[in-house]
């Protein structure tokens, strides 16, 4: 390459990237955030989140430091009990995290959450299907984030013999065939609810029959997978399998031969949540986060985004106004828009104290057994 | 005070040590009296820490178990023994492959031409530029039922006008053992490369010279002269391949629980850190019983310094 090329590509990468700065520049000048409605008062100069990976628009982000001019920093976590284990650890300075159903109680009586202050939630803006929940009635410390099921699903095209139930997935046609989720609590909970016992169980002569029953099925389950199930699937390692809401909607979006199917036992029903960690230092921030992105001029990136189950009204009226597409595939599909007797029939799980190490234990010995 | 200092050889050794020292009393020695603390206690109902004197951690994990089918009060429960055997079996097999591959390869480099052996030298290293868990994710792309190796050869099948049937490598045993010796393969050629290369020429003529042929050369110079390497390296491989469980989690469809994945479920579904940690610690107990008759038999590694 001649010194002079090298010099008019250099002239050419430079003008480029002006332009680009320029166009970058200009974008930044009429902006696209919504107004904050309330905007409240915040004087905290950051505010600290602590939530589930990939779970988050990346616009509320942009939006908030820009109309709030807070610094919001993330860290992110990929299960309940890697959050539950760094926040019980002390010395973290989150002021607001995401736990899942069946881990507030825990934090609750752990002390690791405080009291919200309702008065100063957009507590209007929730399907009242979503408050008021067992784990804690009253929405003394939580209010709901997204919500779903984990359910089986299937792709059409090449199970020709579709199971309705999770009893159904013990049939040897489907051996080597199957993914499902690495959580000892659903799946050693789907077992049990094929016995006709609860989910939540811990009679000890209960858990020693499912875990006989569960034995025989490991073997044909071809992977474990919480992290990303559907890759699986799309991939066309495996056909049918266990999964939650999100996942199995995206599958179908990318090949409507996955059918997501609402066992007959009754799927497993769980719920995120937003809630307050007990000494969080920017509460002023973290109320105003959650009012500007529950707005549903924010909320509905939700839906673009991360397909779940969603408990805001007030998301699903603006996109139902400016964003039908995406407004008709949630109603449509029954993998978000839960059909009623879905969720009646539901099952959710809930902390099981002293038993659980022993469901850790037979989930161990029918994974680990020779 | 620092012409003192200067006189006084074992107050400067002292001194130049007392960074590390200081490094590994706060995070090697605390944290490990710690767990050791933690391991005698029991479970809350919470998933907190009851501080006492007991053993029953240990004793779960030899097998004695007060949860017994037959409603007696005690009886031995294999599984964690089996689980602790079956890492154990995987770090061996492991290992032993690895040396299998990395001696003829680090004694081609050792004995090729010098202005090419940092080259070759570069090409082992350069996979270790790329994260560790990124290249499993590489493998799972190879190894699928759709991957490109079954890709490959279908199209080599069709074009020989064979049927092809894609070989189902993810997520089984075997692909578990081929992440483990790719993983862990440029640990072993280093420090067998570092002794072969400091064997010199002419032990090798006087060898000739004595009637050896190339095959007893190697048995009797070459090998033991290049020993070092290979108790350096199978320290490097088998302690990590112990307690790792990335590469059985991605490649084998998380089917197995080896050692590793015991001690995070501990920490994290199971909630029970006493058991947690007294799970760790046999681990590290074992692997030092193991690596001690190991390097009696064969001599500490000193190539581990010098890899």
């Amino acid at each position: 390459m001649s010194k002079n090329l090298l010099f008019k590509l250099l002239a050419l990468t430079i003008a480029f990237s002006l332009t680009l700065a320029a166009c970058g520049g200009g974008q930044q000048a009429e902006s696209t955030c919504p107004e904050p409605e309330p905007r409240m008062e915040v004087t905290s100069k950051e505010l600290n989140l602590f939530v589930w990976t990939e779970y988050i628009p990346t616009e509320w982000k942009t939006c908030f430091e820009e109309v709030y001019g807070v610094k919001v920093n993330h860290d992110e976590y990929s299960s309940n009990e890697e959050m539950y284990a760094k926040l019980s650890a002390g010395g973290t300075n989150y002021d607001l995290v995401q736990p899942t159903d069946y881990i507030v109680g825990l934090m609750i009586r752990q002390g690791l959450l405080q009291k919200i202050d309702q008065s100063k939630l957009p507590m209007s803006t929730f399907d009242p299907n979503y408050l008021n929940l067992p784990f804690d009635p009253g929405n003394e410390y939580t209010i709901p984030y997204q919500a779903g099921t984990d359910a089986i699903i299937y792709n059409a095209d090449k199970v020709t013999n579709p199971p309705k139930s999770f009893a159904d997935l013990w049939n040897p046609e489907y051996a080597g065939r199957m993914v499902f989720l690495d959580d000892s609590r659903v799946i050693i909970g789907m077992t049990l609810l094929t016995l006709g016992y609860d989910v939540n169980t811990t009679d000890p002569a209960q858990l020693e029959e499912a875990k006989v029953k569960l034995a025989e099925l490991v073997p044909n389950v071809k992977l474990f997978d919480s992290d990303s199930p559907k890759t699986a699937l799309i991939a066309g390692d495996v056909d049918l399998g266990i999964t939650w809401t999100g996942e199995a909607f995206t599958a179908n979006q990318e090949n409507p031969a996955f059918t997501y199917v609402y066992p007959t036992e009754g799927a497993i029903l769980w719920q995120d949540n937003w809630a307050i960690p007990t000494g969080a230092p920017h509460l002023d921030a973290a109320y105003a986060w959650i009012n500007y992105t529950m707005q549903g001029n924010m909320f509905w990136l939700m839906l673009r985004d991360f397909p779940y189950v969603n408990p805001s009204l007030a998301a699903l009226e603006y996109a139902k106004e400016n964003q039908p597409d995406l407004y008709n595939a949630y109603m449509n599909s029954p993998i978000t828009n839960v059909p009623q007797e879905a969720i009646d029939a539901g099952h959710r799980i809930e902390d099981v104290g002293d038993a659980t190490p022993l469901y850790d234990r037979i989930w161990t010995e029918v994974k680990g057994g020779e | 005070m620092l012409q003192r200092l200067r006189e006084n050889k074992a107050w400067q050794g002292t001194l130049l040590a007392l960074p590390t020292t200081l490094w590994l009393f706060f995070l090697l020695v605390i944290p490990l009296f710690l767990t050791l603390v933690v391991s005698f206690g029991s479970r809350s109902p919470d998933g907190g820490v009851i501080y006492g004197f007991s053993f029953h951690n240990y004793l779960r994990l030899m097998g004695y178990s007060t949860n017994c089918p037959g409603g007696q009060a005690s009886c031995f429960d294999p599984l964690y023994a089996q689980i602790l055997w079956r890492s154990l079996t995987l770090a061996f097999w492991t290992t032993v492959i690895v040396i299998l591959l990395a001696y003829p390869l680090a004694y081609f480099i050792a004995r090729s031409h010098p202005r090419r052996r940092n080259t070759f030298l570069m090409l082992v290293l350069v996979p270790l530029w790329t994260n560790f868990v990124i290249r499993v994710y590489a493998w799972m792309m190879l190894l699928r039922e759709q991957g490109v190796i079954n890709g490959v050869l279908g199209w080599v099948a069709a074009r020989l006008g064979l049927s092809f049937e894609p070989l189902q490598m993810l997520y089984t045993p075997g692909a578990v053992l081929v992440g483990m010796v790719y993983e862990f393969l440029p640990f072993m050629i280093l420090p067998i490369f570092t002794s072969l290369e400091k064997i010199e020429l002419p032990l090798y003529e006087a060898a000739a010279d004595l009637g050896a042929n190339p095959f007893r050369t190697f048995l009797r110079v070459t090998l033991p002269l290049s020993m070092p390497g290979v108790v350096a390296g199978t320290i490097l491989v088998f302690i990590p391949v112990m307690g790792t469980f990335i590469v059985s989690d991605l490649l084998g469809g998380k089917q197995v629980i080896l050692v590793g994945n015991l001690i995070q479920n501990q920490f994290l579904s199971a909630r029970d850190p006493t058991f947690g940690s007294a799970a760790s610690l046999i681990l590290m107990i074992m692997t030092l019983i193991v690596t001690y008759f190991y390097t009696r038999k064969f001599g500490f590694g000193e190539e581990i310094i010098a890899a």
